[in-house]
């Protein structure tokens, strides 16, 4: 059940959205239409090979539809010169497994992506400080990865995200490999940059109870999204 | 963090493997700045004590490209003295000797010239004296000759299996000369049993000013070339400018295309060291660059971080390789076998040419893996286990 978009009011927009991928047997995506709100926070649900990160992929420029179109912010993604740029300037990924590099410090991992900005080195550094301080990592700035907790490691991939200050925050179970402590942590992280700082985030999880800290979930099943309903709030506040 | 730190980060990973990638650059380059710097600085010497001399054409026989293998009649100098165009000749038997030094026989030239003559000029006698028109067979050694053999005014030496008195210690400014000994022409053709005959002879022509030096040079040896004996054949002399000569002596062309074919054969080696390097290091790196790529990267940038790093290896192996090639040289002098025609040092444009070469190693070793790097789908590479 899609919404019907409103191409006015929609940050990132599908129409028909398709993905088959090159040996032509898997319909990754089939006619997805999607409306993605300035500021909402929204969960992807669904099994395995239910086409949630073609999806994600494909909203943040990292794969190509094979049919139908991207629109973000009502123009379509091809009417930007290079999608590298786009994702750049527009989106924060955050990964199950980090991706941290793992001869860089904290506070030199988040700078990676502002080598693509025009910031000179004492703005990176004064930047990804301030960052980390907001993820409540100010005390491990110089840090290696691996001498983190997975805590730790997914609140600095998440600064990291935010480095470039995105519009869409684009996140892949980022609660995966996280316990139960470390999840609710992260998710209390998304929350607040949520609600304090109006990001719009698409989260992909296979988990009900994380799904439910945002304020819509879309649910997929092979290649097509088969429901898509706001969470009505009952007990805890998200 | 800037972005070279993030570079030498990511060199510093894999710390071995760069080590030994930067070692095969610095061998490459290190054996082309040595072989390199060892044939500029032979030709530089050449050149320079004609240049010293002020002297304008160097003959040697006709259809030979070395002094060293040219037989010319001795009497074509005084033929050529008493042309109009000419102020000085300066006739010489050169030969390359083996001179017993301490038990080693060492190469050395020995240079059979005329006493009194102006090639004589610009030496500095340091102790003894210059040799005379009636000298037999007396000789003169270079200062690094002196100190290689220990030898001292009063001594004697063996030339050709001939005892010669040592009569003086001269100091030049020529590396070779230094490295020399002098002996008087009659003397040294006796020995060599060469009557009336030289290796080649050096022309100064006359400078009046106003005149077109050039013309008067290409005069000369137009006349020279063109001289013809008494039985009416070509004398078959081969008159050139000195820079002409030094561009065309076999022995420096010889070092020369040595140099170039195993700088050649280095540089491939080299760049097929440094593309396995980088390959390898694409291929392990493929999450990691499409994370790069993911969190917007440009694919340019993909390609100066790998480039980059090639580049960063290079100038390492170019650094290492530089020091090697002074190191090389600096202990071939030690060795008596060549250290008398191996000078110690390097011209700059020779390490130049050795950190050209390694950007060119880093370069090409390092633009087809990033090429490779670039051309991945970032969706694919966050896969890829």
């Amino acid at each position: 059940m899609n919404k019907s978009p409103n191409p006015h009011r929609c940050l990132v927009e599908t129409r028909k959205l398709c993905k088959t991928y090159p040996d032509g047997r898997v319909n990754a995506l089939i006619d997805v239409n999607l409306c993605i709100r300035q500021g909402e926070f929204v969960a992807i649900m669904g099994p395995s090979g239910s086409g949630k990160t073609t999806l994600l992929n494909t909203l943040g420029a990292l794969d190509n539809p094979t049919q139908g179109e991207v629109l973000f912010e009502g123009k379509p993604l091809g009417s930007w010169g290079s999608l590298d740029v786009f994702r750049s300037r527009e989106i924060g990924f955050v990964f199950q497994a980090f991706f941290l590099l793992p001869t860089l410090s904290a506070l030199e991992n988040v700078q990676v992506p502002m080598f693509e900005g025009d910031l000179p080195v004492r703005k990176r550094v004064e930047r990804a400080r301030e960052l980390l301080e907001s993820v409540g990592m100010g005390h491990r700035l110089n840090a290696l990865p691996p001498k983190l907790s997975v805590g730790e490691r997914q609140r600095v991939a998440i600064a990291r995200a935010l480095a470039n200050e995105p519009k869409l925050l684009l996140s892949d179970e980022p609660t995966g490999n996280l316990d139960s402590k470390n999840e609710a942590e992260v998710l209390d992280l998304f929350c607040d940059l949520h609600r304090t700082h109006g990001k719009t985030m698409i989260m992909i999880t296979h988990s009900e109870e994380v799904a439910r800290r945002a304020e819509r979930i879309i649910r997929m099943r092979d290649g097509q999204i088969v429901a898509d309903d706001p969470v009505v709030k009952t007990s805890r506040a998200g | 963090m800037y972005f070279t730190t993030f570079l030498l980060k990511n060199l510093l990973r894999r710390k071995v493997r760069s080590l030994l990638t930067a070692f095969g650059v610095a061998v490459a380059v290190g054996t082309t700045v040595a072989l390199l710097g060892i044939s500029k600085g032979f030709e530089n010497s050449t050149l320079q004590s004609f240049e010293m001399r002020g002297v304008d054409i160097v003959v040697i026989e006709k259809d030979v490209l070395d002094q060293l293998n040219s037989n010319i009649d001795q009497k074509y100098v005084e033929v050529v003295e008493k042309m109009p165009e000419v102020a000085k000749v300066g006739p010489a038997l050169v030969n390359l000797e083996a001179i017993d030094i301490h038990g080693n026989l060492t190469p050395v030239f020995v240079e059979g010239w005329e006493p009194g003559g102006y090639l004589f000029e610009h030496l500095e006698i340091k102790s003894g004296r210059r040799l005379v028109k009636d000298d037999g067979r007396v000789c003169l050694l270079g200062e690094a000759m002196a100190q290689k053999t220990e030898k001292k005014t009063g001594d004697t030496i063996e030339i050709t299996g001939e005892p010669f008195e040592v009569v003086g210690v001269f100091e030049s400014g020529n590396f070779h000369e230094n490295n020399a000994i002098l002996v008087p022409l009659a003397a040294y053709q006796e020995v060599q049993v060469r009557p009336g005959s030289i290796t080649g002879f050096s022309v100064v022509v006359n400078k009046p000013s106003g005149t077109d030096i050039d013309h008067v040079i290409k005069t000369v040896i137009n006349k020279i070339n063109n001289l013809k004996g008494e039985d009416g054949r070509s004398a078959r002399l081969s008159a050139r400018t000195f820079a002409d000569y030094a561009a065309q002596a076999m022995h420096l062309k010889m070092a020369e295309a040595m140099a170039l074919m195993t700088s050649t054969i280095a540089v491939i080696v080299g760049t097929i060291g440094m593309l396995n390097t980088m390959i390898m290091s694409v291929m392990e790196r493929v999450r990691e660059i499409a994370t790069l790529r993911a969190i917007g990267w440009r694919k340019s940038r993909v390609m100066r971080m790998i480039v980059g790093e090639s580049l960063m290896l290079s100038l390492v192996g170019a650094v290492l390789g530089v020091a090697g090639a002074f190191a090389i040289t600096g202990l071939l002098t030690t060795l008596p076998q060549v250290s008398g025609l191996v000078q110690a040092e390097i011209a700059d444009s020779v390490i130049l040419i050795g950190f050209l070469m390694a950007f060119l190693v880093g370069l090409i070793g390092g633009v087809y893996p990033a090429w490779r790097a670039t051309r991945m789908q970032p969706s694919e590479g966050l896969r890829h286990e």
